[in-house]
């Protein structure tokens, strides 16, 4: 268990204030010229040193991500970074703890890692519906601003940073990154074609970052306690801290901040009191956020929670958006819900997401209740392999992931409950 | 030059060429439905998908991916046979069975390409998807449950049309295509979002129900709506054109084509001359080709008779009156309707010399007196690529809704004699100056004034007249030009006037002469006429037309003129025996022998060659600018006769609520 | 009906040949509403020839020689579609049922297309119409 010492986010539930003065308290805003002070590759040699992973979801590192972005603007193009403060994935809520209890651990790391990539302003996107959450990081902002941490020489670093609270309008796919420029752009929330990557153009035909607020947020803290610190937890390429938010038929759901690599087991004992009903009565858990397949009980109970460890059982860690589910779930309503979720949420631009999703939703719907033919689930399968890897953006993939695992582990329910349906016909006629 | 392989054949394709292009190149077809040449890429269809080493190991959508040195691509692998049928089977769950009832059957992308990629059967047996009918105005049928979110009309609007009128609402499933609280699309490309269609979602209104692709015979000809000479092809079964629809020429109108051009077509069918009518105690009465010919030659003209050629007319047609009139004795032959007298003695000065297709480059533009956008709406096409590039667009004239920024510096024409600073300094630091002098600034004398202008440079020409008859330049060439104009042959007082389909001319001014009509439309020509004589619209013979940068054109007949009409030549023919005297020609192949014979350029498909342009002179520009036309729809006989170029005026220009709209 | 006519026309009724035939050989079954009288063979046809023991039936019209006189009860019958006669065979025919009417091509009767000059020559409008101008409008 992670040592309270060793928590980066030292408010994430809230009991003390958010403000400046308070966060300074808790180490915020420490010095942070002298952070700037080391220069920007060596701020991301440190980066790429503490092995940090994108906690966006995809997992991609770090310091390698800053290190794309041009060392110098040969047309005079200035670079951004825009952070990902859209948090709309099904069973995460880190990032909305962040803002509204640490928001000064975020805008602090925004100076930090703006500096580091050569970016001249950071761009927050954050999520519509979260009202009270911008409210706070607007205030935040204002107040780096008054102290003077923010904008011509911030935080007396010699350095000239901006930093900008956009908010969202409540579309989930505004969480991709090139669909959060354009919606930053002021355009209708698509996803662009890749290539040109947000690295070579991206906001306003600039180069451009999209990172997490978690990834962000860590920052000043890696730098201030070192790399070797961070990269002390967890398993070898899952390195560091990170907040976990167990939802669903555990006895207390929380959000916590764990180690890399904690067994399952561990993190549902010791956080959340246990599943509901004990451990036996575990039927699923969804490890990432709800795009990412479901496992079934007996593979994840000891499965260490990290990037690798969940690839091997064909998931993922995602937003490490723990759901968990007990056998009281009717499994296939759940993953039904997510597909109506996906299919609400596709931005309709590229053919197969668009049509894909809704017809996968109506033949899970009828799945549900049976009323289908038993081949409709090797259909229902080969319509996700249609969907998946055919698309612009991971939307597409992660309405299919879900289906493929609800399939691949669940499949003699579904046989079951179509045999059922079947037999009431039957007897009814 | 990447060197790429495509399915194990290696081939060099140009620098930032896509896979889909290296494709084509290697001539392997890969389906498609977003890409479009001339749009952006939007990749969204995603039928273009192949796989590509080295890659990801998913098929690509090669339309948005750059053929990279060292790619293996593959369009014939059971990945890509899969990938294509999936996407088909995505777009067909919820694309109704309405081609048996849908005027894209027989020319659809989506019925060819999923026969050819599609799977057999169906595996969907949830409802379709059912789409609201939207209003895009008297030209666009919209059937939006066909839709299949191409975007290429919302970038056709968008990139070319230049005016914001289409676009998506919603998201996902519920997406849709339409234009901005169903507000007509107005602007003069509107229907070329037709073609870019690739199903029936967009159709042609007037069109509509009409006839099937296949039942059609195509004629190329050239459109004569403006002086752009927009190559088009002419649908028509039996004896009647059906439909206009624009041919591939980058030179001229790329593949767009005026809305006008388009739709004026039916006008084709409507207000037609068909027989012989003969003034007699000031009404117009039917009458028979030899009364006529009778009444004609108890005029006795000798050498006292004039020709006046109209804006559509072809070099046939005017050569052979120009021909006649030689016989007779006679000169006086013009074509400049409205009575402007510009010198026609240098024809560089009064054409179009950097080229349509040359405009693009150009960097510095000043425009006179003339309204691109309904003067030659695809020169302003040209005109907006330009400023996309960079260039810089000045107008001297009256105020009018430019698609791109353009500076307006004044409606008087001699704000040419003293431009602002800025602007001269713009044109003299400009690469590639143009000019590009109007109508409106021709008649106000702006033609010298334009001329002192340096916009030459090493192997450039900017100086551009842009017309907006298409029989202007031909006519030019032929010379259909007195000194004075018009004034001039009114004042020699001609027994008899040969109107070659002459619409816009002043008849008041020839109280005293036999006025005799050749055209095929009954407009004010025809109510002006004291004999008419009924003859063949452009789609009723062949002919040469020179559009406004000299660039020579064939078109061909599509059909046969309605009645008692005639090719035009032929009344000539007859008129010369009637009156005894011999022209050399008996058939259109002489006639046109004998033409290209005395103007060799007319028998060269291209751009003519007119020489070096003249010193300017001396003429001082002065007046208010006022553009001739007042009403883009209506600009000549055949759309003024056209019901649908009628509703077109009323509806987008006049603003009338039509039954349509309101319901 | 004239005996002259009888002698010389053939487009009416039977000819004397084929009365004569029909009153030795044949056996008269019934009239229908128009009066052609219906007969059948005394004899099945003989074994060895075509339709061998299949009878045989034949109608004399009572006016022209017009197949389609027949109405469809008796035309069945002619054709073997059933047994006995229409009467005994069939149901009684039901009031919404037409009243047979011989084919009325070649009389003032006759159906007539859209446009045709006999209805007046109206049609609707086809590729190849055009409107002439006249100098009135």
């Amino acid at each position: 268990m992670l040592a309270d010492k060793d928590r980066i986010f030292t408010n994430v539930y809230g009991f003390q204030d958010w403000g400046l003065k308070a966060a300074q308290e808790r180490g915020d805003w420490d010095d942070t010229k002298a952070l700037i002070a080391r220069g920007q590759d060596s701020i991301i040699q440190e980066i790429k040193d503490s092995g940090l992973r994108g906690r966006g979801g995809a997992g991609f590192p770090t310091g390698m991500k800053w290190s794309f972005m041009p060392k110098e603007s040969k047309d005079g193009r200035p670079s951004f970074l825009v952070i990902n403060a859209d948090e709309s994935e099904p069973g995460s809520c880190k990032d909305r703890e962040i803002i509204r209890h640490d928001p000064h651990k975020l805008v602090e790391g925004a100076l930090v890692a703006g500096f580091a990539m050569r970016a001249r302003a950071a761009y927050i996107y954050i999520r519509g519906e979260f009202i009270r959450e911008a409210e706070t990081l607007f205030k935040a902002v204002a107040e780096a601003y008054d102290a003077g941490l923010l904008g011509k020489n911030a935080a007396g670093s010699g350095y000239d940073f901006d930093v900008f609270v956009h908010r969202g309008a409540g579309a989930y796919i505004c969480g991709e990154e090139t669909a959060m420029i354009e919606s930053l752009e002021g355009k209708k929330g698509q996803p662009r074609l890749k290539p040109p990557f947000p690295a070579g153009a991206g906001l306003y035909g600039c180069p451009t970052t999209v990172n997490n607020v978690e990834s962000i947020a860590v920052v000043p803290t890696i730098l201030r306690r070192g790399a070797s610190w961070f990269a002390s937890f967890g398993r070898e390429n899952n390195k560091g801290t990170k907040l976990f938010q167990i939802s669903g038929h555990v006895n207390r759901p929380c959000v916590v901040e764990e180690a890399m690599s904690i067994p399952f087991s561990e993190l549902i004992e010791k956080h959340c009191g246990g599943i509901r009903g004990g451990k036996d009565n575990l039927l699923a858990v969804i490890p990432g956020g709800s795009s990412v397949p479901l496992v079934p009980a007996e593979q994840i109970w000891d499965c260490p929670m990290d990037f690798d460890g969940l690839k091997e059982l064909g998931s993922g860690l995602g937003t490490a958006g723990v759901i968990v589910m007990d056998k009281s779930t009717d499994v296939v309503r759940a993953i039904s819900r997510i597909s109506y979720f996906y299919k609400h949420e596709s931005c309709g631009q590229c053919t197969p997401c668009r049509e894909g999703t809704g017809w996968m939703w109506r033949v899970m719907e009828r799945l549900r209740t049976g009323d289908a033919h038993i081949d409709e689930i090797d259909m229902l399968q080969q319509v996700t392999k249609q969907v998946e890897g055919h698309t612009i953006c991971a939307l597409g993939d992660a309405a299919a992931w879900p289906i493929q695992g609800l399939i691949k582990h669940f499949r003699p329910e579904l046989e079951r409950r179509i045999a059922e349906a079947g037999n009431l016909a039957e007897a009814a006629e | 030059m990447p060197k790429v392989t495509i399915d194990g054949e290696q081939i060099e394709v140009p620098d930032g060429a896509t896979v889909l292009q290296a494709c084509e190149l290697a001539g392997k077809e890969i389906p498609r439905f977003c890409y479009h040449e001339r749009l952006s890429i939007a990749g969204n269809c995603r039928m273009c998908l192949v796989e590509v080493k080295p890659g990801p190991p998913k098929p690509q959508a090669s339309c948005a991916l750059p053929a990279a040195e060292g790619q293996e691509i593959r369009t014939d692998s059971q990945m890509v046979k899969l990938a294509r049928e999936g996407v088909m089977e995505f777009l067909l769950i919820n694309h109704p069975l309405d081609c048996p009832i849908c005027d894209q059957g027989g020319e659809c992308d989506l019925q060819d390409q999923s026969v050819a990629y599609g799977r057999g059967g169906t595996r969907y047996y949830e409802n379709k998807r059912a789409v609201t009918e939207k209003y895009m105005g008297p030209l666009i049928k919209t059937v939006m449950t066909r839709c299949i979110h191409c975007t290429r009309c919302v970038r056709f609007s968008e990139e070319i049309a230049g005016v914001d009128e289409i676009g998506a609402l919603y998201r996902g499933e519920s997406m849709q295509i339409t234009t901005y609280l169903e507000k007509a699309a107005a602007h003069e490309l509107s229907a070329n979002v037709i073609d870019l269609c690739p199903v029936g979602a967009l159709t042609s209104r007037p069109y509509a129900f009409e006839a099937r692709p296949w039942e059609l015979k195509k004629t190329l000809s050239i459109d004569v709506s403006d002086a752009v000479g927009a190559n088009i092809r002419l649908d028509s079964r039996g004896r009647e054109v059906l439909r206009a629809l624009p041919r591939i020429n980058d030179d001229v109108n790329e593949e767009w084509l005026s809305d006008k051009g388009r739709y004026m077509v039916d006008g084709l069918t409507r207000r037609r001359l068909d027989k012989v009518w003969i003034r007699k105690g000031g009404k117009l009465q039917a009458a028979t080709w030899l009364d006529a010919f009778a009444a004609i030659k108890r005029a006795k003209p000798g050498a006292s008779i004039a020709a006046i050629a109209g804006d559509v007319v072809d070099c046939e047609t005017m050569f052979a009156a120009k021909t006649l009139l030689g016989a007779m004795g006679s000169t006086l032959l013009e074509g400049r309707q409205t009575g402007m007298s510009y010198p026609t003695g240098n024809l560089a000065a009064v054409n179009f010399n950097s080229t349509l297709a040359g405009i693009e480059t150009a960097d510095a533009i000043l425009i006179v007196g003339s309204h691109v956008r309904w003067e030659a709406p695809l020169v302003n096409v040209r005109l907006r690529k330009a400023v996309k590039r960079g260039a810089k667009v000045f107008v001297v004239g009256p105020h009018w809704e430019t698609t791109f920024p353009a500076e307006f510096l004044g409606d008087d024409a001699a704000v040419v004699h003293e431009l602002p600073g800025h602007v001269t300094e713009a044109l003299a630091k400009a690469e590639r100056p143009a000019v590009i002098v109007g109508g409106a600034g021709l008649a106000a004398g702006v033609l010298d004034a334009a001329l002192a202008l340096d916009v030459q440079r090493d192997g450039w020409n900017g100086f551009n007249v842009l017309h907006m008859a298409a029989s202007r330049m031909g006519g030019l060439m032929l010379g259909f030009a007195q000194k004075g104009g018009i004034a001039d042959i009114a004042r020699a007082e001609p027994k008899v006037v040969l109107a070659l389909g002459a619409d816009e001319v002043d008849w008041s001014q020839f109280a005293g002469s036999l006025k005799v009509y050749i055209g095929h439309h009954g407009d004010k020509g025809a109510h002006a006429a004291d004999i008419i004589l009924p003859a063949a619209a452009y789609s009723e013979k062949d002919g040469t037309y020179v559009n406004t940068e000299g660039r020579v054109q064939f078109a061909e007949k599509a059909v046969f003129a309605p009645g008692d009409a005639r090719e035009d030549w032929t009344i000539l023919r007859a008129l010369a025996d009637a009156f005894g005297v011999r022209v050399g020609f008996d058939s259109l192949a002489e006639l046109q022998a004998k033409m290209i014979s005395e103007v060799p350029a007319l028998g060269v498909e291209g751009l003519a060659s007119y020489g070096k342009l003249p010193k300017a002179g001396k003429t001082k520009a002065k007046g208010a600018i006022r553009y001739p036309i007042q009403d883009f729809y209506l600009t000549n006989p055949i759309a003024r006769a056209s019901v649908v170029m009628q509703r077109c005026s009323a509806e987008l220009l006049h603003g009338e609520d039509l039954a349509e709209a309101a319901e | 009906m004239g005996f002259f006519s009888k002698i010389f026309t053939w487009w009416d009724g039977a000819t004397i040949g084929t009365s004569l035939w029909s009153a030795l050989n044949g056996e008269q079954v019934g009239t229908d509403l128009a009066g052609n009288r219906y007969f059948r063979a005394k004899k099945r046809v003989k074994a060895g020839q075509p339709f061998a023991g299949s009878e045989r039936r034949w109608v004399i019209y009572a006016g022209a020689n017009d197949a389609s006189n027949v109405p469809a009860e008796w035309h069945g019958w002619l054709h073997g579609s059933v047994d006995g006669v229409p009467e005994s065979r069939l149901p009684p025919p039901r009031v919404w049922e037409a009243d047979h009417t011989p084919n009325a091509t070649g009389t003032a009767t006759a159906y007539r297309p859209q446009g045709a000059l006999e209805r007046g020559g109206r049609r609707a409008a086809a590729s190849g119409d055009y409107e002439a101008w006249s100098p009135d409008a």
